[in-house]
């Protein structure tokens, strides 16, 4: 099951077992230059309000009832991350991330099964965040919003259809006795390695409100290897959400609420000599996706409207370790 | 558990990985005086207020409902769910008071799952 719990998405499988638990945010953060250096990680500037969809069944496209799930608002060419955690456990779940119904890990086409070769998941307990597309070991491009049917969106360069857009997840617990006898084996496991971390009328299919996601600049990040065997996991249950990206022109008129502020730009940031972040774990991380890192990035479309080259040069890098209970920190962006 | 032993364990517990969770640093952090904080730990004092509980929770990464239940406490925002409507919360919360947790999990709202 699946709730909607102060802005994140709680997944539970009590049937399972009673620690089973996910939890993920989505975090506003900077969009990185696409400059050809591969930056650290940029900072969380607060969560993005989550909505469910059923709420507005009037005020969104048909096709979102249908799909079902909730949904957020995002400016057009903001970047985003995912943060993973575990509740007050640790027992692995593992999420299927994609974007527009593209595996943000291995590129594949969405699938309801568990791919193991190539891994298409990440795994919670040992994948703090996930900033982007796995374009090969240790880097990722950022998440970055796009409007569908510009062409665009990882989904549109991959498939020629600009048909989904949003983000799609789907989880799968590690099966109940494998989790026991890791607490049995591991006795410490038990708590000790937390990684804490517009108008009424816009209801047709094509209204522009719709968002998908695209790539932006580099950034260095490991997507780590799954710890366990495929006979592990619980491939019998499962829960998914479909996550979609609404135009934050659209997020008054749709929910009456303000919608988040214009996100900060990078170079400001940088400029006010404020932390960029990396992270450390021995684990072992996947390669990445040739398709993916041969796709057109966010830049590439600007064409005329090409970003100006600005200088930004992260000064203080804070260095994160794996499985230290210190994680990302994340603000409400409203402190520089 | 009581609640003061709570804090004093998990910031230790953080401490021990981070020295920024010191007694000084954590009460600076959440805008209290150290001594302050220490007999909190050492439940010389009762637990402070609920804006406090809810800094603390969330600098050392707690469940701020569970560190509020501990101290005996409801928060602001609960309350004001429970006044909204009280005959009807009330009577839901007599209901579920001894229905085990999964039978409790299936009244919260789940994100509904459609067609894609």
């Amino acid at each position: 099951m699946i709730t909607l719990e102060r802005q994140q998405l709680v997944i539970r499988f009590p049937e399972i077992h009673p620690h089973a638990e996910a939890r993920i945010s989505f975090q506003r953060t900077l969009r990185i230059p696409d400059d050809g250096r591969d930056y650290p990680l940029p900072p969380g500037m607060g969560e993005f309000p989550l909505h469910h969809i059923e709420d507005y069944p009037k005020k969104l496209p048909a096709k979102w009832a249908q799909h079902g799930g909730v949904f957020m608002p995002m400016y057009q060419s903001e970047a985003l991350w995912l943060s993973f955690g575990t509740g007050n456990h640790d027992y692995p779940i593992a999420l299927q991330i994609a974007a527009g119904k593209i595996n943000a890990v291995n590129a594949e086409p969405w699938q309801e099964d568990m791919q193991f070769e190539p891994q298409g998941y990440v795994v919670t307990n040992q994948q703090p965040w996930l900033d982007g597309f796995c374009i090969e070991k240790g880097k990722i491009r950022q998440f970055v919003a796009a409007p569908l049917g510009e062409g665009v969106t990882v989904e549109e360069q991959i498939t020629g259809e600009a048909e989904f857009g949003g983000i799609q997840i789907k989880a799968w617990p590690l099966k109940a006795d494998v989790y026991e006898e890791m607490l049995l084996n591991r006795p410490s496991f038990h708590g000790e390695y937390g990684l804490d971390m517009v108008m009424a009328c816009m209801c047709e299919e094509s209204a522009p409100m719709d968002m998908g996601l695209g790539m932006g600049g580099s950034m260095k990040q490991e997507v780590y290897d799954d710890e366990f065997r495929p006979k592990d996991w619980d491939t019998n249950v499962s829960s998914r959400c479909y996550v979609h990206l609404l135009n934050s022109i659209s997020y008054a008129q749709v929910t009456g609420h303000l919608p988040p502020r214009q996100p900060y730009e990078a170079a400001d940031y940088a400029a006010a000599g404020l932390p960029w972040f990396d992270y450390y774990s021995d684990q072992a991380s996947i390669d990445g996706s040739e398709v993916l890192k041969n796709l057109k990035t966010w830049k590439d479309f600007q064409g005329e409207k090409k970003e100006q080259s600005v200088n930004i040069e992260p000064k203080t890098v804070i260095h994160l370790e794996g499985k230290s209970g210190t994680g990302r920190p994340v603000s409400q962006g409203d402190h520089f | 558990m009581n609640f003061g032993e709570l804090v004093r364990k998990s910031r230790l517990k953080a401490q021990s990985e981070d020295r920024k969770y010191s007694l000084r640093k954590t009460a600076v952090r959440v805008g209290i005086q150290p001594s302050y904080l220490s007999k909190i730990e050492r439940e010389e004092l009762p637990p402070p207020g609920e804006e406090v509980i809810c800094k603390l929770s969330e600098d050392l990464g707690l469940d701020t409902d569970v560190m509020l239940a501990m101290a005996g406490k409801v928060s602001t925002e609960l309350l004001e769910v429970i006044r909204s409507r009280p005959e009807l919360f009330a009577k839901l919360l007599r209901e579920l008071k001894s229905a085990p947790d999964h039978a409790v999990l299936k009244l919260v709202r789940e994100v509904r799952d459609g067609e894609w």
